[in-house]
């Protein structure tokens, strides 16, 4: 009998929370669409246009960067109209933006979760990590996290935190010499904690071991860094359809508010409308309320777009008084977690520091042109200086605000006639409260490291790490979708994107993604 | 009070006769999952993520699919219920309790040469050693005729011959060598090529053979075609390790046996087996003229090897270009470098002096490219990515093609049809290429066989 509907579910997006959604339907029998905006790359073919690049350590410089299916890196495609200019790292391909990551993959402490409750600012979650924790571990199986079983990793040097169901399915790498050494030098009332990572460091379904080729960005050349792409393939091979080079432009809502079809358009010229049982908006922490507004759905709240947060930073570079070697290895390896948890919330947003190893020769090397270092100077500076830099990023705890927003702009469009993005964004006082604390400890790692600063104040920074723009909470009165992820308005619309996310903390937020999109796909394979 | 003690002491004495007799068992036990393990009955009677010896693993022939059986003490879906007898005549004659042929691939050509020592050990580790699991394998669905399974009576009247007796005046050790590789490693399996009726051909002991798209290569003493010219040493890092820096590395097949039973084995029985095959009668190969793994490559400048693309977004989109150095430089030479010399620890390692890539068949080098390879060894395990999803067929002959130029055998010429040929399993022998129209005519061929071979052996028992 042939269905009434083209699909039991609908995913909009290919990135790792969409197909990881995708693939756990259809590998539970549910027929799947998957639409994606971008194309199909192969891995080979990235790495071929990041080696012929002449532009390194332009992130996206590898990728396609279609009139089509634009990402933040087309000039214009995001319009700030705020004091700080948003402009994450985006991706438009199967696997979405996973293919440039840092692989990081914390999850979220009890109490980040209930922010307000606790210290009495922000939000809460509406759901628990207790209640989430069965789908953490999933996700760090589905991604192969390397994690340290035995770290405090709310940052006070006690005992293994936050519980865990599961111990992490690959252990953490060696640590690097440049870790060691800061480590030993700056850690004695500082912890530094091991990062949970996706760089699997022993093979993982299909892929290899990371073997430090210290590329995470722009592209991995071996695919030991989990990618989207994984599971989108691994959802194709369940027998879901991946329909790429489809950008969706529109929810149709039926008589009884439920969502019926998804209307998409192809640089081809095709214009289709595809119907499905439900429906997953999987396609990035901007686009996804974009297409909620330009459909006019799940705004009852009149939140979509709103409570915008990304983990806005700021960084320190500065030489060290003995070669560190950075660059050798991953490219990050843990952090600083002292104010990642603490009374001071009440005050200030929480901290994390991470020392970042990227191989710094390209930076070493434009700053000293910059100062008119010539040969054969300049050589023997390159090696000093390479050896011996130091690059903290810092990042802060947003708090959501209504006037931080994404929308559509009004009259931009991008080569299908959909309209691109605009944003609003300011970073707050309770950030700012917190730059300060964090400016002082900069002091104390530098002086420690017998350093010699070449930047401490960077201004604020782009961490890419997109959270609050479909809120999740307990009230459809001031929230987008409820602790199922679920759209209040419409109970067959679910947003399987770290947007729903109330309350930032300090960490990366793609396995709590991942986790949640699991949670969803369970939710609507017990429904259909 | 007292019923109660006298109960308990029963109790007691009961625990203590189990326990002593699972420790009388012990060394037998011991000796028996040792054996399982150099027979790598593992390999094929567990599927991928499933438990030990349950079965459901499909062996890919070229008949089909069969799927291996549960071979744990199940009573209802296992061998719970074999006698030692049928236990020793499942793995000797390739026969089931209840008296239907195994395939042969189950390799019970290469097991019936196993004692009566070892198949009371390995009998007594399936029955105590193994936990059983409650649980059917699919059925095995071979096409007609190979569903048939009387069939393989007379197959087995032509080719299940009496066990070899051992070699003449050869030592201890030389005997043992050729016990573990003949019978249980049953090494001929892949390594000695099939006649038309897919059983080993004599005349080709160990010569090498294709086996499901890969190519078991050619391990006789021969200086030129096999490994005359490996030490014992290295036989036994390769056995163990499936690497041998300068050689070449296992993959498919012989990276399962590496990973599953060889880097169990005791390091006598590693050594028995090296100087065994250092024995092997050499069997030389006339398209070969050197050694497989003396390709030393041919260095290029470094300048054009990788020019400066077009930046236009389709550009950057578009993945259907077939120019092998490309493909080598984007998709391999971040492991494998771009010199095709690997990484200085060779844990990537060099794609010239590889035996992968300069065989008398280029197959292990386009499977290794479609599947990858997958090998644990007791120190590390190795994983190279499969690229049957990334490239098409056309794509993977142009970069074979380009690697055997540049680091192999350059008299090798991979076509797009090989790469077909071995994405859908390799070669096909001529007994499936003429099915159907010879399917009747092969079964009669068989049947008539099997009766001749019948009245021979009953004259025989008369006279």
């Amino acid at each position: 009998m042939a269905s009434e509907y083209d699909a039991d579910v609908i995913v909009v997006g290919s990135g790792a929370l969409g197909s990881n959604a995708a693939f756990e339907l259809a590998r539970q029998g549910r027929s799947v669409i998957i639409l994606e905006a971008g194309e199909h790359i192969p891995r080979w073919k990235i790495v071929e246009n990041f080696r012929t690049s002449p532009r390194k350590d332009n992130f996206n410089d590898p990728y396609p960067n279609q009139p089509w299916a634009m990402t933040s890196f087309t000039p214009g495609y995001i319009d700030n109209t705020g004091s700080f200019d948003l402009l994450p790292g985006m991706l438009k391909l199967v696997g979405g933006t996973t293919w440039h990551w840092g692989g990081a993959t914390w999850r979220y402490l009890p109490n980040d979760m209930k922010l307000n409750s606790v210290y009495g600012v922000g939000r809460d979650w509406p759901i628990g990590y207790d209640e989430l924790e069965p789908w953490y571990v999933r996700a760090e199986y589905a991604l192969g996290v390397a994690g340290s079983d035995t770290d405090d990793q709310s940052g006070q040097g006690g005992a293994a935190f936050p519980p865990r169901s599961r111990p992490y399915p690959v252990p953490p790498e060696a640590d690097t010499y440049y870790f060691q050494r800061l480590r030993d030098r700056i850690g004695s009332d500082y912890h530094f904690i091991h990062e949970p990572n996706a760089r699997t460091n022993q093979p993982w379904d299909g892929r290899p071991a990371c073997s430090g080729n210290n590329n995470c960005m722009p592209v991995c050349p071996i695919g030991a860094l989990y990618c989207g792409e994984v599971h989108a393939r691994h959802a194709v091979e369940a027998g879901a359809r991946l329909l790429t080079n489809a950008t969706a432009y529109r929810l149709e809502t039926g008589p009884d508010k439920r969502i019926v079809a998804v209307h998409y358009r192809s640089s081809r010229g095709d214009d289709v409308r595809l119907t499905a049982r439900y429906f997953v908006i999987a396609a990035h922490g901007l686009e996804t309320p974009k297409l909620l507004l330009l459909s006019e759905v799940a705004n009852s709240s009149d939140q979509v777009g709103r409570n915008l947060m990304d983990h806005s930073g700021i960084g320190l570079q500065f030489l060290a008084d003995e070669p560190l070697w950075p660059g050798r290895g991953q490219i990050q390896q843990g952090g600083i977690f002292n104010w990642r948890d603490g009374e001071f919330r009440r005050r200030h947003a929480a901290i994390k520091h991470t020392p970042t190893n990227k191989v710094p020769n390209e930076a070493v090397t434009r700053r000293l042109l910059q100062a008119g270092v010539t040969s054969p100077e300049l050589d023997r500076r390159i090696r000093h200086d390479s050896a011996r830099w130091v690059d903290i990023s810092t990042v802060f705890e947003m708090l959501p605000h209504a006037g931080n927003r994404v929308g559509f702009h009004p009259h931009r469009k991008d080569a299908l006639g959909i309209p691109t993005l605009r944003v609003n964004y300011d970073v707050d006082d309770y950030v700012k409260a917190a730059r300060e604390v964090a400016l002082a400890d900069y002091r104390v790692f530098v002086q420690r490291m017998g350093g010699e600063v070449v930047t401490d104040d960077t201004g604020w920074q782009n961490r890419d790490h997109l959270m609050g723009s479909v809120i999740m909470g307990h009230d459809p009165k001031d929230s987008v979708v409820n602790g199922e992820c679920r759209c209040w308005d419409h109970s067959n619309l679910f947003l399987a994107t770290t947007g729903v996310i109330p309350a930032a903390g300090v960490i990366n937020p793609t396995l709590t993604g991942v986790a949640l999109s699991l949670r969803i796909a369970d939710t609507i394979a017990r429904e259909i | 009070m007292k019923t109660l003690g006298f109960g308990f002491l029963l109790l007691l004495a009961g625990a203590s006769l189990v326990a002593q007799a699972a420790d009388g068992n012990r060394p037998l036990l011991e000796r028996g999952r040792y054996l399982a393990l150099l027979a790598d009955c593992q390999a094929c009677h567990s599927a991928p993520g499933g438990q030990p010896f349950a079965g459901g693993y499909e062996i890919h022939t070229p008949m089909g699919p069969i799927v291996a059986s549960n071979i744990t003490p199940s009573l209802k879906y296992g061998i719970g219920s074999y006698s030692e007898a049928q236990f020793g005549a499942a793995l000797r004659q390739g026969k089931r309790a209840d008296g239907a042929n195994l395939y042969p691939a189950m390799p019970y050509t290469a097991y019936r040469g196993i004692t009566d020592e070892d198949i009371h050990a390995l009998y007594a580790y399936f029955r105590q050693g193994v936990a059983p699991v409650e649980q059917a394998v699919p059925p095995t669905p071979l096409p007609f005729p190979f569903n048939w399974r009387p069939l393989m009576s007379a197959w087995n009247g032509l080719f299940l011959g009496p066990t070899v007796p051992p070699t003449e005046g050869a030592g201890k050790r030389l005997d043992q060598g050729r016990y573990l590789v003949d019978v249980l490693g049953h090494c001929g399996t892949c390594h000695t090529p099939r006649n038309a009726l897919m059983a080993e051909s004599d005349g080709s002991y160990l010569g090498g053979s294709a086996v499901a798209g890969w190519y078991a290569p050619n391990i006789t003493s021969d200086l030129v075609s096999g490994i005359g010219t490996w030490s014992e040493d290295d036989l036994v890092h390769y056995l163990r390790t499936g690497h041998l820096e300068g050689k070449g590395q296992a993959a498919g097949g012989m990276a399962e046996a590496v990973s599953e039973s060889l880097r169990h084995l005791d390091e006598g029985d590693l050594r028995a087996m090296a100087s065994y095959l250092r024995t092997v009668p050499p069997i030389h190969d006339p398209r070969q003229s050197v050694q497989r793994s003396t390709f030393a490559g041919r260095p290029q400048p470094p300048t054009g090897l990788e020019p400066l693309l077009d930046r236009h977004p389709e550009s950057l989109a578009s993945s259907d270009v077939l120019d092998g150095s490309r493909l080598y430089n984007a998709a391999c030479a971040s492991c494998h470098q771009i010199d095709g010399a690997g990484t200085a620890n060779q844990f990537y390692p060099s794609l010239t002096h590889n035996s992968a890539t300069g065989d008398v068949q280029a197959d292990s080098l386009v499977m290794a490219i479609l599947q990858g390879v997958q090998r644990s060894t007791n120190s590390y395990r190795v994983a190279m990515p499969a690229f049957a999803d990334q490239l098409d067929d056309g794509q993977v002959a142009a970069l074979g093609n380009y690697v055997l130029q540049r680091f192999g055998n350059p008299a090798l010429r991979i076509s797009v049809e090989d790469v077909a040929e071995s994405r859908a399993g390799g070669v096909q022998p001529l007994l499936i290429k003429a099915l159907p129209y010879g399917a009747m005519l092969l079964m009669l061929v068989l049947l008539l066989a099997g009766g001749a071979l019948g009245r021979h052996l009953w004259r025989g028992r008369s006279a």
